[in-house]
């Protein structure tokens, strides 16, 4: 059996998921023998127009990206999106809290901000804008999560994605709940998959894999009351990563 | 079996002559990341760091005989399997009554049927020094349950009587080990009377959350109790985060899952804590889930510990009141008392 050809392309992203594959190091050997990669930036100078699967790592924020990844589809029999960029839009989807993009353009730029390459446009999740085959979630994605999707892929076999929220991680790891320490933790509605690698750091869940299928939202509302908190301080705290998010599943 | 008593400094000698030992020794501390005391079970380097007054552990005990996350054996795809039996002896100092009974429980429904022989063979390589509760924890309703003190399942159970431990040997193993204790003496009748004093005030002291029925009454109660409006009043503000399974000592589900290495040839078969009040927990094949509405699952769980897993183990309550779950519950609707008192307002047991 000929080994399935991949290609790793990146949109609006700071390469960081790349990056995680890079950093499986000498385990890239295992992935090359089960895989030819035939385009990846990051990590080497050939490129090819011709692959079965597609790695698509960051958001669609230029009109020219929608025409660059409906291209890529139609020549890629199996798309994954790997991080919160390319799975829901992730931080780039902050300005789309904004109405008018020239008034972004000018906050971030100043003087360049008619450059032509500065063009933009409200920011899409990979699958706004083409089928998504399947999702590695994260910010930035885990290298094993990858590995492991990667690998039940090839045998033909769905991978499995938690749809259970971060907080049986979090509890499997013995830590205290950062409700303890009142802070507005995002834990209980947030996919896991991550190990809680932000609260075993004693830092709050920001949210970075998308929530889960059915988040209680009668719950966080309900639990902002009980703590004395306010639901603009929780949308203040979703803000991040769950600026106007789609499904993640 | 005897029962000795160990001064405080003898009580030290022990501890630490056993973590000099081959053998790894577990016990209570306090953990690092938290502020004020919480605490949990971890390997002791030093007698000293061994808090027997603690309160209560982030997680039961449960832990060592069923991990978080385990390998159950290796394979060769559509070859042979070969089981991977955890083989390593451990000590484990500091447990409670009712996380005592909850281990007995389980090593009950492990021992049924096809027998889980990865528990098991964890089981027979533990050994258990429980103590006596010496401060309540915030939650614990251990009396309501019958559960604040404990006859038998430990190798030793310790009592702090103050300036010294009681220390009653209940099995060969303990026994031996307590043999060990060198400067113990047998205890008095004066201790044993203190030891009682304890005992005593505890099997009523442990009780923040006042059940008002007997637990014994609690499976006839669910038995009229399947449709009452308690369930979708409660779980309306459940996240489905599980945190009361995972940090439950009698809950002991797991999910199994294959995974396979880069040769695409072999693997492993892993298990891990799964819980009835996540989404997924009763997803089966063709995408259906059996379980779907939150209140069907939060209801679930209070018929395990109340109804279904009684019949399994001679009608015990599988819910023994350490109140983990309430304290691990964001919107506070775990606690089983309330849940319990709630139905009692409109059924009465039988």
């Amino acid at each position: 059996m000929s080994k399935p050809r991949v290609a790793i392309f990146d949109f609006a992203c700071c390469e960081g998921c790349q990056l995680q594959i890079v950093n499986l190091e000498e385990e890239i050997l295992d992935l090359i023998s089960v895989v030819d990669v035939v385009e990846w930036r990051e990590a080497m100078s050939e490129q090819s127009e011709e692959y079965d699967i597609a790695i698509i790592e960051g958001s669609i924020t230029r009109p020219e990206d929608e025409e660059r990844i409906k291209d890529i589809r139609s020549k890629a029999k199996v798309l994954i999106a790997i991080g919160a960029c390319a799975t829901m839009g992730g931080l780039n989807k902050l300005k789309n809290n904004f109405q008018d993009l020239e008034e972004v353009k000018k906050c971030v730029y100043k003087d360049s901000a008619s450059m032509p390459h500065l063009e933009t446009s409200m920011t899409k999740a990979v699958d706004e804008v083409v089928p998504v085959d399947f999702k590695v979630h994260g910010c930035p994605i885990e290298k094993e999560d990858f590995a492991r999707i990667i690998r039940s892929l090839l045998l033909g076999k769905t991978p499995e994605v938690p749809n259970y929220p971060v907080c049986v991680e979090c509890k499997k790891k013995e830590n205290v709940c950062r409700w303890e320490y009142g802070e507005i933790c995002l834990g209980p509605i947030i996919r896991a998959g991550c190990g809680a690698k932000c609260p075993s750091a004693s830092y709050r869940c920001f949210g970075c894999r998308g929530y889960v299928d059915n988040p209680n939202v009668d719950a966080a509302v309900d639990v902002m009351d009980k703590y004395g908190l306010t639901v603009d301080q929780l949308k203040s705290k979703m803000v991040l990563f769950g600026s106007k998010q789609g499904p993640t599943l | 079996m005897s029962i000795k008593k160990l001064s405080k400094d003898v009580f030290k000698s022990f501890v630490d002559a056993l973590i000099a030992s081959d053998q790894q020794v577990i016990g209570v501390k306090e953990k690092v990341q938290a502020k004020g005391n919480r605490f949990a079970f971890d390997n002791l380097q030093s007698a000293d760091q061994l808090r027997l007054d603690y309160d209560i552990t982030l997680l039961p005990p449960k832990k060592y005989m069923l991990p978080q996350d385990e390998t159950l054996l290796t394979f060769k795809v559509a070859g042979e399997s070969k089981s991977k039996i955890d083989n390593s002896k451990l000590i484990l100092i500091g447990v409670h009554p009712y996380d005592m009974i909850a281990i007995n429980q389980m090593d009950e429904l492990f021992s049924q049927d096809q027998q889980d022989n990865h528990y098991m063979t964890r089981r027979k390589n533990i050994t258990i020094i429980a103590c006596d509760v010496a401060t309540p924890s915030k939650n614990v309703f251990a009396s309501s349950m019958g559960t604040a003190t404990v006859e038998s399942g430990f190798d030793i159970l310790l009592t702090d009587i103050g300036d010294a431990y009681v220390a009653q040997a209940g099995t060969d193993k303990g026994e031996k080990l307590l043999a060990k204790a060198s400067g113990a003496v047998n205890a008095s009748d004066d201790d044993l009377a203190k030891r009682k004093a304890i005992q005593d005030k505890n099997k009523d002291a442990l009780n923040k959350h006042k059940l008002n029925c007997k637990p014994s009454d609690l499976p006839g109660l669910l038995e009229k109790a399947y449709d009452h409006p308690v369930w979708e009043e409660k779980a309306k503000t459940c996240y489905s985060c599980g945190s009361c399974n995972t940090t439950c000592p009698t809950c002991y589900c797991f999910d199994v899952q294959d995974q396979v290495n880069w040769d695409l040839k072999t693997g492993q078969r892993e298990r891990s804590w799964d819980g009835c009040l996540l989404e997924n927990f009763a997803n089966v094949a063709g995408d259906h889930n059996f379980r779907k509405p939150r209140e069907a699952r939060f209801r679930h769980r209070l018929y395990r510990k109340g109804k279904y897993v009684p019949t399994k183990i001679g009608g015990q309550i599988a819910c023994v009141g350490c109140g983990r779950c309430i304290n691990g519950c964001i919107p506070d609707i775990a606690n089983p008392v309330a849940v319990y008192n709630r139905i009692l307002e409109d059924i009465k047991p039988d």
